[in-house]
């Protein structure tokens, strides 16, 4: 049986529907009634606090307490200019908080307070407004009331009610306000009169993060604070065996030495006595056999066996695939391989725990912060309304901060050592032990009819899955406290064999097969897991599929002798937004016409995250060495609030994604990661960053993703380039042609 | 017992010479506007000025810097006060997540200094040892582009004065005048 899927919906989204096919919705379900109220700001006794976002104070104040976590994508300036907006109020006055967990901040299409899926804006678009139009509502009756004036006749204007000619702060009338209650069904502003949203503007968080003053998780620090280093087994889920801690014992600076679940820290005084004093430690590790028997060189034939096997689950049917393919007149077949990736967020991983007196105390930024605090309250057996978890900005998330593992190995060093610390990762720690983008081997078999139209689409995937290593912590995380430790490991665990041979993991195929016409399609999917973790790396499952998919899609045009966009507009009828990119960018880039000596032009184009992206790749290539000289990029991401923001995640996409597709691999030898920094695992720096310019659709449909959607066509487009410069085919990331 | 000048003043660290200068800035005298992101000089997160030079301090034992002059980020400029690159940056929305970008400014900072009027291969080449995850490059570039034009624009010198390297503000507040 088939599992029909939404060909627009997100991997998160997936997430939800798989989880809750796991216990009838207990993850989705879970009751937060006890945790409602932890984590909220307290307000003055004066202020008005209609709801979790907002509090304007008697002194004119308006704060604003942001649900998602600011990583680089802008939500901080994005969700502000909704309620700047609505609330009638200038954004860069507007005192913009970071949150703890609280119910009230959940994310409605993940089930958790989670920032991850380009869903930001998506979610918070109507609520955020009507939040801020509510609370204008309420200022404005409570105006009504102490001016004795009808508010009809009531205006608003930068924080101020204007009436007859006179203008009040609106802090004059929170005390009234607060009392009358704050309607809920305000009309929301029409489009035209927007005074801040669609409009270009600075960065609100632009000025902290240009004078060093945005404090960061690795930036927080108190007197008492110990650091702690952690040296981990070498083999992802490996454990001490045996651990000789004289010599780090007696070095300067080192308080405690201790052993957690994955390994063993080092507490002392400062960051680089502990890093020096974790070099002494003489570690014995238990292994687990099967990622250690993985080694990248030989370990792509598992993927390969795996793909012939025949053994695959079904992930998505339309009409009938292999019937189309006999009919066709012409079979295309290809084979696309992506290694594994790591995130490299430049700010290496780090958490601050304090531990004292029953209650845990957590500095972190994170992308789920209500899961890291049930993890610590797990650990340190306290309830989560014994645990307070301080929000940060991050330093790049890229998805590698929706793992908590980083948490819970502070809460564990600060229990076993009874000292608050701050563990901070090395660079070689964040490159050796993430949560990896999976490999994935893809084989594509494609038939074409007499009129050179797609009969039948078929994708068959090799690779592991994410969800069961996300479940894993989630399920830690959020279960009820009543559940006992063990019967949480039991369940979250359950995971791994879920997504091996019973559902599809939906971020495991996203991406192979839902944009382009073909009345047959068929989708399969087999598991090969060594072990290594996986996790959520920006666009997912797109990270990979935009590249194959996009790959098999112009060996197709080739072979029908086709021109690679209008064969791709041929196949998009029904799929107006990704078909009205393709036209811009192809405008834009001017395809087909003549270009500088040995440049060359290559397409692609992807939906993911409900928007659309095609772009065009200038290359040349010479002595085999490929390089980028610009990319046009046309997106589609329904209405925009802030035009500059949306351009710059296009940007950043791109060069995220080159560095993928230039130099991106993660490789093992015996289970263990052989990449350990920069030098090894490099990613583009400002000489190979091509010129980039972005148009967007102008649209009015509400908005959907744009810090994700960016990454997926970029590989493809430079690989199909490179294919137009010199004919060669590259099935393979990181592209290369030597 | 090392002395070195930090921002404009004569500063004494008494801790092990081998300790890496990011270190100590940051966790001996607490400015954390300068960050650890490789610690072996390949990202130049933790990048600051030693006697006006762009440097990586995460491989630079503290020993090294005695008696010399140190700038940080925080000797640039400050909120209220930005030099005109940190101006530039926030007028180009440069910074994504942010966590580079002190010590791109530093090496922005430190490149208008010995060159008022840079090329784009001669920026490229400057700022070769700052990596961006977030690929802010584009903005970056046009950032240093628009404050050397400013600059050369209003016939100040690069030399200290016209980046405002250590009078910073001088010119956002003749700009707000």
């Amino acid at each position: 049986m088939s599992q029909q899927t939404d060909p627009l919906i997100s991997s998160r989204r997936s997430f939800l529907k798989n989880t809750a096919m796991l216990g009838g919705g207990l993850l989705i379900g879970l009751p937060l009634s006890a945790c409602a109220t932890a984590g909220f700001p307290k307000a003055g006794d004066k202020d008005f606090q209609p709801d979790a976002f907002l509090q304007i104070t008697p002194d004119n104040q308006v704060h604003f307490y942001m649900p998602r976590s600011e990583m680089g994508q802008g939500t901080y300036t994005g969700l502000t200019t909704l309620i700047a907006e609505e609330l009638d109020v200038e954004p860069s006055a507007i005192h913009v908080h970071h949150v703890g967990p609280l119910s009230d901040y959940e994310n409605p299409e993940i089930g958790f307070q989670a920032t991850g899926g380009s869903t930001s804006m998506r979610v918070s678009f109507k609520p955020l407004r009507q939040a801020a139009a509510n609370a204008r509502a309420a200022i404005l009756d409570a105006a009504a009331q102490q001016l004795n004036l009808p508010k009809a006749q009531l205006t608003t204007q930068n924080s101020q009610v204007l009436a007859k000619g006179k203008a009040f702060n609106y802090g004059e009338f929170v005390e009234v306000a607060a009392q009358l209650g704050v309607p809920d069904e305000t009309p929301l502003k029409r489009s035209n009169e927007f005074k801040y949203m669609g409009k270009d503007m600075p960065r609100l968080d632009g000025v902290a993060k240009s004078t060093g003053t945005a404090q960061f998780g690795i930036d927080v620090d108190f007197p008492g604070l110990h650091r702690a280093v952690l040296v981990r087994s070498p083999v992802a889920g490996g454990s001490v065996k045996t651990v000789d801690d004289s010599a780090a014992l007696a070095m300067a600076g080192v308080k405690k030495v201790v052993t957690i679940y994955n390994g063993v820290a080092v507490v002392a005084t400062s960051y680089w006595q502990a890093k020096q004093a974790a070099l002494a430690l003489n570690i014995e590790w238990n292994e687990p056999e099967k990622l250690a028997s993985f080694s990248s060189d030989t370990g792509k034939k598992w993927f390969a066996d795996a793909l012939n096997s025949g053994d695959f689950e079904e992930a998505f049917e339309l009409g009938d695939g292999k019937d189309g393919l006999e009919k066709a007149s012409k079979v295309y077949s290809a084979e696309y391989w992506a290694p594994y990736l790591a995130h490299s967020t430049m700010e290496p991983m780090n958490c601050v725990v304090k531990i004292e007196e029953g209650h845990c105390d957590i500095w972190v930024g994170c992308q789920t912060p209500d899961v890291a605090r049930g993890l610590a309250a797990r650990i340190c057996d306290l309830s989560i309304d014994e645990v307070t978890l301080h929000s940060t900005f991050l330093g790049g998330g890229f998805g590698r901060r929706f793992n908590s593992d980083f948490v819970a190995e502070a809460t564990e060093i600060a229990k076993a050592s009874g000292l608050a610390i701050q563990l901070v990762w090395s660079r070689e720690d964040d490159t050796r032990h993430d949560f990896y983008r999976p490999a994935s081997l893809a084989r594509f078999n494609v038939g074409v009819d007499k009129n050179g139209m797609i009969e039948s689409w078929t994708a068959q995937r090799a690779g592991p899955n994410i969800m069961p290593y996300t479940l894993d912590e989630v399920v830690d995380g959020k279960a009820p406290g009543f559940m006992p430790n063990g019967l949480v490991d039991w369940l979250s665990k359950r995971g791994y064999g879920l997504f091996n041979g019973l559902t599809v993991d939906h971020s495991s195929v996203e991406g192979l097969y839902e944009d382009y016409d073909a009345v047959n399609k068929d989708v399969q999917h087999v598991t090969v897991d060594p072990g290594l973790p996986v996790g959520f790396w920006r666009s997912v499952g797109h990270s990979f599929s935009g590249f194959f998919k996009e790959g098999m899609m112009d060996e197709v045009a080739h072979g029908q002798k086709q021109d690679s966009v209008a064969y791709r507009l041929a196949h998009t009828k029904n799929n107006p937004k990704l078909n009205g990119v393709i036209k811009l960018a192809a405008e834009k880039s001017l395809w087909g016409k003549p270009l500088s000596k040995g440049h060359f032009h290559g397409v692609a184009c992807h939906n993911s995250f409900e928007s659309s992206v095609a772009q065009v790749a200038e290359v040349s290539v010479v002595n085999n060495e490929i390089k980028i000289h610009k990319i046009t990029c046309a997106v589609d991401c329904g209405f925009v609030v802030n035009p500059d923001i949306v351009k710059a995640q296009m940007e950043s996409g791109i060069i995220f994604a080159l560095s993928a597709a230039l130099h991106g691999e993660i490789t093992l030898k015996d289970g263990k990661v052989q990449q350990s920094n920069f030098h090894d695992y490099p990613v583009l720096r400002m000489a190979q960053s091509p010129e980039i310019d972005v148009h967007i659709v102008a649209s009015d449909k509400d908005p959907s993703g744009v810090g994700e959607p960016g990454v997926p066509p970029v590989a493809a487009a430079v690989a199909n380039a490179v294919f137009a410069a010199t004919g060669k085919r590259l099935r393979s990331l990181p592209l290369s042609l030597s | 017992m090392i002395t070195f000048e930090l921002n404009g003043e004569a500063v004494q660290a008494d801790v092990s010479g081998d300790t890496p200068l990011l270190w100590v800035i940051r966790d001996h005298f607490k400015l954390k506007g300068s960050k650890f992101g490789c610690g072996m000089g390949l990202c130049g997160a933790c990048s600051m000025m030693v006697d006006g030079v762009s440097t990586r301090t995460c491989v630079l034992p503290v020993v090294a810097v005695a008696n010399r002059k140190i700038t940080t980020i925080e000797g640039v400029g400050n909120p209220q006060m930005l030099s005109t690159l940190q101006q530039a940056w926030v007028d180009a929305s440069v910074p994504q997540c942010g966590y580079c970008q002190s010590g791109q400014l530093i090496s922005a900072t430190a490149l208008l200094k010995s060159n008022p009027n840079p090329s784009s291969e001669e920026i490229d080449q400057a700022m070769s040892g700052n990596i961006c995850r977030c690929g802010t490059y584009p903005r970056i570039k046009k950032a240093i582009q628009s404050a050397a034009s400013k600059a050369v624009l209003t016939g100040q010198s690069t030399q200290d004065g016209g980046v405002n390297i250590f009078e910073p503000g001088a010119q956002a507040k003749e700009g707000m005048a």
